[in-house]
């Protein structure tokens, strides 16, 4: 198993060349922006000065100004190219510099590599290929990363709603893991059904939910009892301060017609309404009130995955 | 006295920097500096109904009893049920040593046997009895511990970054800081000829012309944070100002400041004693969040730049000053003189 320090950690559309962006994932604070290229490079967000976030500064050109001396950054190299009013023949030490990672971007994310060593090839979006009309979104919710990734096999319906779709907590079978993920199956039925879910003898529908044993990538797909994919939703996700979870998501519907779908669902998606919604506000007594049943697997295996690839020989 | 002049040492405070690795970096947020009169409050603000200051986590109660102030630990209700429970700071007897001067009152922090007048500063453009306009006194808090505010005084170059819309504007003609220091305090001043006139100069002062020359002497007490700064402008207006830094806690400071715009046109006068609810909110989104990261335990530790001298020369006095006090010496060394005449220093008679 090669464990990948990619995190996925902003939307495309949310980075650019005029104002840097502040995220924190694994921990980890950086500064999010663009160059004249439009390549997307990443800072961590603390300029080596004074120690102020290099976010409250601004991009120019290739590089980000610190707010506070006008110190300039390389946004590639983190290098400190200049410092303001310095004279013609004075030079900035060469050892002066931010930290700067390697950055990739893929299918609508921004990813940072926060690991040692060679960034590998593989995207944790890679896996993601969206079709026709994007939602998206980003927040911060106060549920600790770990946490959060266990929820989403012990409880999905306490982070993500679809509409007009009830989901279940009966499980269809353990989770299954699938390289760096564990998958999870459940039941989900139409909210319009007259018949309370658990009479229902087969589910029309399910909700597979996939967590990832490293890194952030959670996979959402709502699919037909045929398994046809419906609405496909990649949550990237990551540990910010004080136990909370950073995240940035889109999703799509797949392009083909429900079978069994209520009218009033297929009107909502005529109309462009959003088939699902991620919760930016997380209700504390729901999570409580969560049993801990698949997720016990997971914690287990992220602990292992945690180990680094020498000391596990 | 010793004084340096900026120049191109860089590599040198580069140098410097490697040899003291093992030291760790600054911490700005662990100064407890004692055996120094704090102005805890503008003397119009002290009536006879007490209000409460604190200074690092040291609750100062100050009220008037027949006109005369009273600093206490406890509130006046209480100080003679309390009595016992006093501290050290104020022997045994709840209150503090207490004295009032240029419009403030000024309590001692530290052992109570030490407080001597002499020690208080001089602050020559403000009268002895504190019979100022109160246009001049104003009231701005930091959300960052003293040190880091007073470095932030003292640091030049972010005015150009941080507050050019207001004072700042990187163009001049020739631009010269000196630093000069004590065991007790730091003064760093500027010199800078043919610089484009500053925004609120230019738009309230009433200054026509298109430049002008300033020279400005900031003098900084250690122990106690009092900062005495005087801007001179040609043509122009001289800014005497008052901004000592209350240490309330690791985390905050408040900064009960005086502006003596006396001499200045209206409305230049009382604009200026206000210009700084626009400056601190400013300064405080960059120092509440270095603040923070002042605790953490760098990998790294700060850089600098030689415009960073004043700055870099307070650390080092304060560090030196905070060794001695830890080792248990709280006298005042024989170069320094707190009370001494300063309105040479900070170029009022020129
Ligand atoms: S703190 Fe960034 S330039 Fe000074
Ligand atoms: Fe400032």
């Amino acid at each position: 198993m090669s464990s990948s320090a990619w995190w996925a950690s902003a939307l495309s559309e949310a980075v650019n060349g005029e104002r840097p962006l502040p995220v924190v994932y694994d921990g980890e604070e950086l500064v999010l922006f663009r160059n004249t290229k439009g390549q997307a490079l990443a800072l961590e967000d603390r300029c080596p000065h004074r120690r102020v976030p290099l976010a409250l500064g601004c991009v120019v050109g290739d590089a980000v100004q610190c707010g506070y001396h006008g110190w300039i950054f390389d946004g590639t190299t983190g290098a400190c190219t200049a410092i303001p009013n310095l004279h013609a023949d004075e030079r900035v030490p060469p050892r002066y510099a931010a930290r700067a990672y390697p950055v990739a971007e893929q299918n609508g994310f921004v990813h940072v590599w926060l690991g040692d060593g060679e960034p590998s090839d593989s995207l944790p979006a890679a896996s993601y290929q969206p079709r026709g009309r994007e939602f998206t979104g980003s927040a911060v919710v106060s549920l600790q990363h770990d946490e959060y990734l266990a929820v989403m096999l012990d409880g999905p319906e306490c982070l993500i709603d679809f509409e007009g779709v009830k989901i279940t907590d009966f499980f269809l079978g353990d989770p299954i893991r699938r390289e760096n993920h564990l998958v999870l199956d459940r039941g989900a039925v139409w909210t319009t059904q007259l018949l309370p879910a658990n009479f229902v003898v087969d589910y029309p529908l399910i909700l597979r939910t996939s967590v990832p044993l490293v890194g952030g990538d959670i996979r959402v797909d709502l699919l037909t009892a045929e398994e046809r994919l419906i609405c496909s939703v990649f949550v990237a996700s990551g540990a910010n301060r004080r136990r909370t979870t950073s995240l940035c998501w889109r999703g799509f519907m797949h392009d083909h017609d429900v079978e069994g779908a209520p009218l009033r669902w297929r009107a909502m998606r005529a109309a462009r309404r959003p088939p699902f919604t991620v919760s930016s506000e997380i209700d504390g007594a729901q999570i409580a009130a969560l049993l801990v049943a698949p997720s016990r697997d997971l914690t287990v295996l992220r602990q292992q995955s945690r180990i680094p690839a020498t000391a596990a020989v | 006295m010793q004084t340096s002049t900026a120049s191109n040492d860089m590599a040198a405070t580069e140098a410097q920097g490697k040899k003291r690795k093992p030291r760790g970096d600054w911490i700005p947020t662990n100064y407890d500096l004692r055996d120094t009169w704090f102005p805890v409050s503008h003397s119009r603000d002290v009536t006879s109904r007490p209000i409460r200051r604190i200074i690092h986590a040291q609750p100062y109660f100050l009220w008037r009893e027949g006109g005369q102030p009273m600093a206490s630990e406890f509130h006046p209700t209480q100080l003679q049920s309390m009595m016992g429970a006093a501290s050290a700071l104020t022997g045994g007897s709840g209150l503090y040593p207490v004295v009032e001067r240029y419009g403030y009152v000024w309590a001692w922090y530290g052992n109570p046997d030490n407080a001597d007048q002499q020690l208080l500063p001089h602050i020559p453009f403000l009268p002895l009895d504190g019979d100022i306009p109160g246009y001049t006194q104003r009231t701005v808090r930091f959300d960052a511990a003293s040190a880091l505010s007073v470095e932030n005084l003292l640091d030049l170059t972010h005015a150009d970054f941080l507050h050019a819309n207001t004072i700042g504007d990187g163009i001049s003609e020739s631009d010269v800081v000196e630093v000069e220091w004590t065991s007790e305090t730091v003064t760093r001043t500027r010199i800078v000829t043919q610089k484009s006139v500053a925004p609120i100069m230019r738009w309230v002062g009433g200054v026509r012309a298109k430049y002008q020359d300033f020279r400005a002497v900031l003098h900084v007490h250690l122990r106690s944070n009092v900062c005495i700064s005087y801007p001179r402008f040609r043509p122009g207006y001289d800014v005497p100002n008052l901004q000592p830094f209350l240490p309330v806690g690791k985390h905050r400071s408040r900064c009960d400041v005086t502006f003596n715009t006396t001499a200045a046109p209206s409305p230049f006068r009382y604009l200026m004693p206000r210009i700084n609810y626009i400056i601190q909110p400013q300064d405080n989104s960059v120092v509440r969040p270095q603040n923070q990261r002042y605790f953490e335990q760098p990998e790294q530790r700060d850089l600098h730049s030689r415009f960073d001298a004043p700055g870099t020369r307070y650390r080092l006095l304060m560090e030196k000053l905070a060794k001695r006090q830890r080792e248990g010496d709280f006298s005042y060394g024989s170069d320094a003189d707190p009370g001494r005449d300063i309105a040479a220093l900070l170029g009022m008679d020129g």
